[in-house]
């Protein structure tokens, strides 16, 4: 492409990881940069909200959003910023499929402002909740967002063209995914980019340890557990989340002993990651007793959904706890 | 006047046991609860959690997994593997909110069909207590629809 | 097949009245022509039958269809038929779909309004995953022309020798040291006029001579594995401590310290730890019950032809069989201590034992005796153990305890003519010729007594008191007798629960395996090329369990008389573009079927078509989606979900 190509970066609900990450990349290969003409960049740049409304509609060549849709405001620039761009890419996990801060949508919005902001031990006195109105002594009217009752994935509220993978995604893995789309290639609408199709066990060095069957007799906690670096962790007794999440990011966590925990997400064929990541493991288990086998459980996964949906809640046939909606109860 | 809210059950029964024991509860004629809808699988050991978690998305108020019981399996031990699997998954639909009387998994004989009949009946009547669970998803659709909204 | 506009044809049978008495079948028409890709919706009354299944075959033609879905009993009845009519009309068999909507709709619900909605959903459903269905081959299987015949009572020689008869090779294997089972143990078969051990003889004769057979005795069966057409099974040989030098001579059972209870004669008679089961035993052996033996080694030293070797070890030998054939039989019913007296007093003995005490070639060369005393007062309870008399009994009638309870009887009136006999019965059921049983009894002063529940054996010292409730004039009898005889019946063999470890057919409630369709098939196990032979299945008589092993052998024919079988080809594929290699599947079969193989420099997982079952739980438990089962992939079953709310 001779023109640059015109590009708006946003976060939403975010940690800045994923910001780190497109740093990283670029300055990784600062080649890439003479083809970028950034018009939005909240995180670096002085650009604000009218600037953007001011553009023609899809005269941004590529949105690279981040962070999942938490407040009201990130479904307005969600949706601006899809009016402005011919390509929406959701960036990283959050947008993708909720990421972390998913692991929210496990409680009801007025359980998490009770907990923040009156029954932390930080808090003073009774504590105060925010108002979404205020008035200055000046007389100016200030506004915030609206928490919205769930955290959701940026496809929920926009069409989002592709989605690149990763907690944050790997500086190879943002290239990979830029150059395919600076090279004029059209992959098809929703794929994931810059990663692999098939799941991380394919690259990762320890595969080649697993013995013929993969049977473990325990589950254990990574935070006591005594683990061989030289060993595929899952055959460790290990909850290792390889073999459902998708490759790309060159197995970094196995490589230094560290299970994978799903960053990468789910693969083409998945129809509920958590529901095929928790088939996975429960199968491996190798005890016959329904009282052995609720022991290995609840010794070694207490909290299932922290294991098995902890980037991919919102995105879940779920997507949240079914408490206090509708019904009798 | 409102009709009574009859709970609809998706049941994915295994072909050599359970939903054998389903088709001598027919052949005999005992009346069951009309609410149940059976989907067959070879082995109960096909039943991945993703099903069961789509059931429920799909309208089903209640879910039951049914196989050979255990040692009996046709397939020697494909429903060692359901246990394994439905155990797990009964932790997480805990975590997601979902009633333990809305999932159930039974191991029923091929002769069983009396142990079928009081499962079903069992499992009607407890969810009739606790309501539809498709009310949260219509609700959950909702709210989603109402946040797209937002400008 | 992608791409192609998918035509699905809905046919609704009306079972006659059995389901359209109740769903309304027109209604449900309507409603399935109303489903997308649905082009054709039928109801008829017999689907099943030469012009339901003509319907079909003309429409697929016509209409180019290239799914279809018949609404009617369980598959389990007419999948095979409506597969064959769709093959025959030159659509792939596997684009074939059943709704269940008799068994599962119309017999379960009464209500009109409730069952035509059940039908509709059901219905629905299945249209669903008719639109994934894909085309499918099935695995061509190459079958060996033997057979394997796990029992050697009379089922299982009758078995054995009609399938050597028609040329294929037979394996005989029977746990027991001898052959012949219970049947040997009968004093007299009454339709046949001959003894139980004697019949035995004649087939057992003819069987051993023959080329294409092969005996084991002192043997089990310890794994199988395969399907129809091949079977791969080990057979252990347990040592018998005793080889074919042995010349029968007995002078090792004079010497041998250790007595014990004699199964081969119910406990009414005693044996060695070295012994030969009975005079007509096959084969002419002694053996040495390893459980009792001491191996003090006196036998060994006595033994002219030195036939006695005490460390003697297992053997096991893998054979490969094309069918098997289950006959493993069963065993009485064993009253507990202090059931009705028994274990209580010598004087209450059950049927079995009684007969082997009315055997002239028996312990007590036929003389009826209890102790020194010819007992004057007999007092027969039958049903024990059957009719749900009591609680460990079993629900069902035992079919030949009343007719050899009253030739019992008989032949004891004819050798104590001045002694009281009583049958003390719930039901008579001397059924088809025996019925003149029941009248000679009568006419030969046998009195008989009708019980509701069962009744007591008192037991005080030597004494032994029967009291029952007679209905028949409703009130309570007393009858002090000198020997009861508990008429037990059949039940569950003690070995078939380790058996059935081995070979994966499954049992009923009341212990006895059960046959793939009561009605249509009959001495067919539910699993494909496993046949049932013998009163494994259930209670017989010694004629109806010979038809019973005649029937198997045909069955297990049908399969050898071919060169090939076709399996059901709903197995497990990994998809190897996507397969990762992570390797879980691999220890998710129980079949051993999974194992590795190299692909551009991958390793991925890989199914043996010929070894995989169908269970699907590989594919449950694949991580990334690579494994499918056929016919039950994702996709489809997932539709078939997904069509459970309108």
């Amino acid at each position: 492409m001779s023109k640059k190509v015109r590009v708006a970066l946003y976060w939403m609900a975010s940690c800045g990881g994923c910001e780190e990450a497109q740093v990283d990349a670029i300055t990784d290969e600062l080649s890439v940069i003479d083809y970028l003409d950034i018009v939005f960049w909240p995180v670096a740049m002085d650009f604000k909200k009218e600037d953007v409304e001011k553009l023609p509609d899809q005269s941004i060549d590529v949105a690279l959003i981040n962070g999942g849709v938490r407040l009201s405001e990130h479904v307005e620039m969600a949706k601006l910023l899809r009016r402005k761009s011919k390509i929406v890419i959701a960036y990283g996990s959050c947008s993708s499929w909720g990421g972390i801060p998913g692991l929210a949508n496990l409680y009801q919005k007025e359980e998490i402002l009770s907990r923040v902001y009156s029954e932390v031990p930080t808090v003073a006195e009774e504590g105060r909740r925010p108002q979404r109105k205020y008035v200055t002594e000046e007389g100016v009217e200030l506004e915030l967002p609206e928490f919205l009752p769930m955290l959701l994935p940026l496809n929920a509220v926009i069409e989002v063209d592709y989605y690149i993978p990763g907690c944050p995604p790997s500086p190879e893995t943002t290239l990979k995914a830029l150059k395919t789309l600076l090279s004029g290639e059209t992959p098809p609408r929703g794929s994931v980019l810059g990663a692999s199709s098939r799941a991380l066990c394919e690259e990762c060095p320890l595969n080649k340890t697993k013995p013929d069957k993969v049977l473990v007799k325990e589950i254990k906690r990574v935070y006591n557990a005594k683990i061989d670096p030289e060993k595929c962790l899952l055959i460790q007794g290990i909850p290792c989340l390889g073999p459902v999440t998708r490759g790309g990011c060159e197995a970094l966590c196995p490589r230094v002993a560290m299970p994978c925990i799903g960053c990468y997400g789910p693969l083409d064929r998945h129809i509920d990651y958590g529901g095929k990541a928790l088939s996975f493991i429960a199968s491996i288990i190798d005890a016959r007793s329904e009282d052995e086998i609720k022991k290995i459980i609840d010794t070694g996964i207490p909290d299932p959904a922290g294991l098995v949906y902890k980037f991919t809640l919102p995105a879940s046939r779920f997507r949240m706890n079914l408490r206090k909606w509708g019904g009798s109860r | 006047m409102t009709e009574e809210y009859e709970p609809k059950i998706l049941m994915i029964a295994c072909n050599w046991c359970s939903y054998a024991a389903v088709d001598l509860a027919g052949t005999s004629r005992m009346r069951s609860p009309h609410n149940i809808r059976i989907i067959r699988v070879m082995c109960s050991g096909r039943v991945d959690p993703q099903m069961v978690l789509e059931a429920f998305v799909n309208g089903a108020d209640g879910v039951i997994v049914a196989g050979c019981r255990l040692g009996d399996c046709h397939y020697i031990e494909g429903n060692y593997k359901t246990l394994r699997r439905m155990a797990l998954l009964k932790k997480l639909l805990e975590q997601l909110g979902v009633e333990p009387e809305r999932f159930r998994l039974e191991w029923i004989s091929a002769a069983d069909a009396k142990k079928y009949v009081e499962v079903a009946n069992d499992m009607v009547e407890k969810l009739k207590k606790l309501g539809p669970l498709r009310i949260s998803f219509e609700e959950i659709s909702k709210l989603i629809e109402e946040v797209k909204h937002i400008e | 097949m992608s791409g192609e506009e998918i035509r699905i044809g809905v046919y609704v049978c009306h079972c006659g009245t059995n389901i359209a008495g109740t769903v309304d079948v027109e209604e449900v028409v309507r409603y399935a022509s109303t489903l997308p890709n649905v082009v054709i919706a039928r109801n008829y009354v017999f689907m099943c039958s030469e012009p339901g299944q003509q319907l079909i075959k003309e429409d697929i033609k016509k209409y180019n269809l290239n799914r279809v879905v018949v609404a009617a009993c369980s598959p389990s009845l007419h999948e095979l038929t409506f597969r064959n009519a769709v093959k025959e009309a030159g659509l792939n068999p596997y684009l074939f779909e059943m709704a269940n909507i008799r068994e599962h709709c119309s017999w379960a619900h009464p209500d009109r309004r409730k069952a035509t909605e059940k039908a509709k959903d059901l219905i629905r459903m299945v249209v669903a995953k008719a639109r994934e269905l894909e085309p499918l081959e099935e695995i061509k299987i190459d079958v060996t022309k033997k057979a394997l015949v796990i029992g050697g009572g009379v089922a299982g020689l009758r078995a054995a020798l009609d399938l050597a008869r028609s040329g294929f090779t037979v394996y005989l294997v029977e746990k027991r040291p001898t052959l012949g089972g219970h049947t040997a143990r009968i004093p007299f078969i009454r339709y046949l006029g001959v003894r139980g051990d004697e019949l035995i003889s004649s087939i057992v004769k003819e069987l051993v001579s023959m080329p294409n057979i092969k005996i084991y005795t002192n043997a089990d069966v310890v794994s199988m594995e395969g399907g129809v057409g091949s079977f791969r099974v080990r057979i252990r040989v347990r040592p018998k401590y005793v080889d074919s030098k042995c010349n029968l001579c007995g002078e090792c059972v004079k010497v041998c310290p250790v007595e014990v209870s004699n199964e081969y004669e119910y406990g009414v008679g005693t044996r060695k730890a070295i012994y030969l089961p009975y005079q007509t035993a096959y084969p002419q052996i002694y053996v040495i019950d390893p459980e009792v033996c001491t191996r003090c080694g006196e036998c060994v030293k006595v033994c002219p032809t030195k036939a006695i070797d005490l460390d003697e070890k297992e053997r096991y030998e893998d054979i490969e069989v094309g069918t098997v054939i289950l006959a493993t039989g069963y065993d009485p019913y064993e009253p507990e201590k202090g059931e009705l007296g028994y274990g209580l007093s010598k004087k209450v003995i059950t049927l079995f034992q009684l007969e082997r005490l009315l055997d002239e070639r028996g312990p007590t060369k036929g003389v009826l005796r209890i102790g020194d005393t010819e007992p004057r007062v007999i007092v027969f309870i039958s049903c024990v153990g059957s009719m749900g008399t009591s609680p460990k009994a079993g629900s069902y009638c035992s079919r030949m305890c009343c007719s050899t309870m009253l030739s019992a009887a008989l032949k004891i009136r004819d050798q104590l003519p001045g002694s009281y006999i009583y049958v003390i019965h719930k039901d008579i059921r001397t059924y088809g010729y025996d019925e003149e049983l029941y009248w000679k009894a009568l006419e030969r002063d046998i009195r008989f007594v009708r019980y509701e529940e069962l009744p007591e054996v008192k037991v005080s010292g030597d004494k032994i008191e029967v009291v029952v409730k007679d209905i028949t004039i409703g009130e309570y009898i007393s009858v002090p007798a000198d020997l009861v005889v508990l008429v037990n019946g059949m039940a569950q063999g003690k070995y078939l629960r380790e058996v059935l470890n081995v070979v994966r057919v499954s049992c009923g409630d009341e212990g006895f395996v059960k046959e793939a369709h009561v009605k249509l098939r009959p001495v067919d196990a539910a699993s494909e090329g496993i046949y049932l032979a013998g009163s494994v299945t259930g209670p017989k008589s010694v004629i109806e369990s010979i038809i019973h092993g005649s029937a198997a052998a045909a069955r297990a024919a049908t399969v050898l008389s071919k060169d090939h079988v076709f399996a059901e080809p709903i197995i497990a594929k990994v998809d190897e573009d996507l397969c990762s290699g992570c390797l879980v599947c691999v220890g998710m079969c129980p079949y051993n079927a999974i194992s590795t193989k190299e692909t551009d420099g991958r390793r991925i997982a890989f199914v043996n078509p010929v070894l995989c079952m169908g269970c699907g739980t590989c594919a449950a438990a694949c991580p990334s989606g690579a494994m499918q089962q056929q016919g039950f992939k994702d996709k489809q079953v997932f539709a078939q979900i997904r069509a459970f709310a309108r």
